[in-house]
């Protein structure tokens, strides 16, 4: 019978089993850093696109740069330009995480005006001539129900977040795809560790995407 | 800070010194961004109608493919494509195969983007009342005229804005392109950048050179599209 621990390249990636899963730690927390940071960052820039005045056109400008720029740039940019600029950031790791949230905080930006803006005033009003103070209306009748427009997009946008951390090795970060490529260099069995990898890939972001359709699904299904 | 800053903005003038090596480089974006989006319209169209047929299997397999390439990483995608079809026919064949990187690239992309062109067109397709369609049918249209005069334009009026966003990520992604040793824009910088050593400028430059671009694409994709979603309503 076949066997994949018989294959040279089976035994390889047995071998080396610590490293690749260490590599798909990394890639997992990469992807959650960034997500996290891409949260609080375009939240931040939503905020001040619609209630800082002064704010206002630096703020868009940077969503605008953020959403128009290719990860891969903003990966190198982030790499290469801002530790002699800004001093900052002083690990691999931390320039892949950075470099994951400013490009999605651009997207997510629009996401949260979208949702905010999607609000019927009627509510707010409504909200208001009850006697809820700006903060009370806030929590209880803008939010929830910007959750519900917002969170197909935001778990979308997670989606490609986890898609886009394949590329943080190219600035040297040990995830999955780094090992990929030194063990297919190292052994020279590009197609089974390649194939192998691509598969753990699929395998990871399949699941965690129809779970999410599964839930968004569900959240239409329920509100509307 | 600020010397730095000044610093890097004469060193933009780096990229005209090379342009011997930007221009061709941009110019393999293009290229690559033009052919991605031709091959993905028609495998976008070609699977769309089989996700939508009534036959089981046909509409398995679609789905199958959408599953696979909308999940699977771009960049997984073209490296698996770089390495493994040329030596799995170079092993099956018994002779030397090798594909240029250009080849394997656009290949590469093709599929990851017909994938999400499947999608857009399909919710497009169905997001046409099927009320409509049985009018059209009851009046004696027949089957190409009502995808002709009922189906098509309320469908393309409803997937156009998603279709142009593809589009612009479809150009956002050729920048991968360099990773699998094509001399795209970003190649070409990094090469500049290794040679003299000016990693401020050349990124920085880069970086506000896909800003234009992408920038100035959504602006038209935006002014083509809204006049056409509000026409019909």
């Amino acid at each position: 019978m076949f066997s994949i621990m018989e294959t040279s390249w089976g035994r390889a990636m047995w071998n080396a089993r610590d490293n690749l899963l260490d590599g798909l730690a990394i890639t997992l927390q990469i992807t959650g850093y960034g997500f996290v940071g891409a949260l609080i960052i375009g939240l931040l820039l939503c905020l001040i696109t619609m209630y800082v005045k002064p704010l206002h056109w630096p703020a868009r400008f940077l969503i605008n740069f953020f959403r128009a720029t290719p990860i891969i740039c903003q990966l190198m940019w982030v790499n290469y330009v801002w530790p002699p600029m800004f001093g900052w950031p002083n690990t691999l790791f931390e320039a892949g995480c950075v470099a994951l949230a400013i490009q999605s905080a651009g997207y997510l930006a629009e996401t949260f005006r979208a949702g905010i803006e999607g609000i019927n005033r009627g509510h707010i009003e409504a909200g208001r001539s009850l006697g809820m103070s700006a903060q009370l209306i806030m929590r209880r009748i803008i939010l929830p129900q910007a959750f519900h427009t917002m969170a197909p997009a935001i778990m979308n946008q997670f989606m490609v977040v986890i898609r886009s951390s394949t590329l943080v090795s190219i600035i040297g970060v040990s995830d999955l795809m780094h090992w990929g490529h030194h063990l297919s260099a190292e052994w020279f069995e590009p197609i089974g560790i390649m194939s192998t990898i691509a598969v753990f890939y699929i395998v990871v972001i399949w699941t965690l995407s129809s779970i999410f359709k599964w839930y968004s699904e569900r959240l239409r299904n329920r509100y509307v | 800070m600020l010397d730095q800053f000044t610093s890097m903005v004469a060193g933009f003038s780096l990229f005209w010194e090379y342009k011997a090596v930007m221009l061709p480089g941009l110019w393999y974006n293009f290229l690559v961004f033009f052919l991605v989006v031709v091959f993905g319209i028609v495998l976008g169209l070609a699977f769309s109608t089989i996700r939508l047929s009534t036959n089981i299997v046909l509409r398995a397999i679609g789905t199958f493919y959408t599953g696979l390439f909308r999940n699977a990483p771009e960049y997984v995608t073209l490296v698996w494509f770089f390495y493994v079809p040329a030596l799995l026919l170079t092993k099956l064949l018994g002779a030397n195969v090798t594909f240029e990187p250009l080849v394997v690239a656009v290949m590469a992309l093709s599929l990851s983007s017909g994938a999400f062109y499947t999608e857009i067109f399909r919710a497009g397709i169905l997001s046409v009342p099927k009320g409509h369609v049985e009018a059209a049918r009851g009046m004696g249209m027949s089957r190409t005229l009502t995808l002709r005069r009922i189906i098509l334009p309320q469908a393309v009026r409803q997937m156009l804005p998603e279709f142009f966003n593809e589009c612009v990520s479809v150009f956002k992604g050729t920048t991968l392109v360099s990773l699998v040793m094509v001399p795209d824009l970003v190649y070409g910088v990094n090469l500049v950048s290794s040679y003299t050593g000016q990693a401020l400028p050349l990124y920085t430059g880069i970086a506000l050179i896909y800003f234009a671009i992408v920038f100035a694409m959504t602006t038209i994709a935006e002014k083509l599209s809204n006049p056409w979603r509000d026409k019909g309503n």
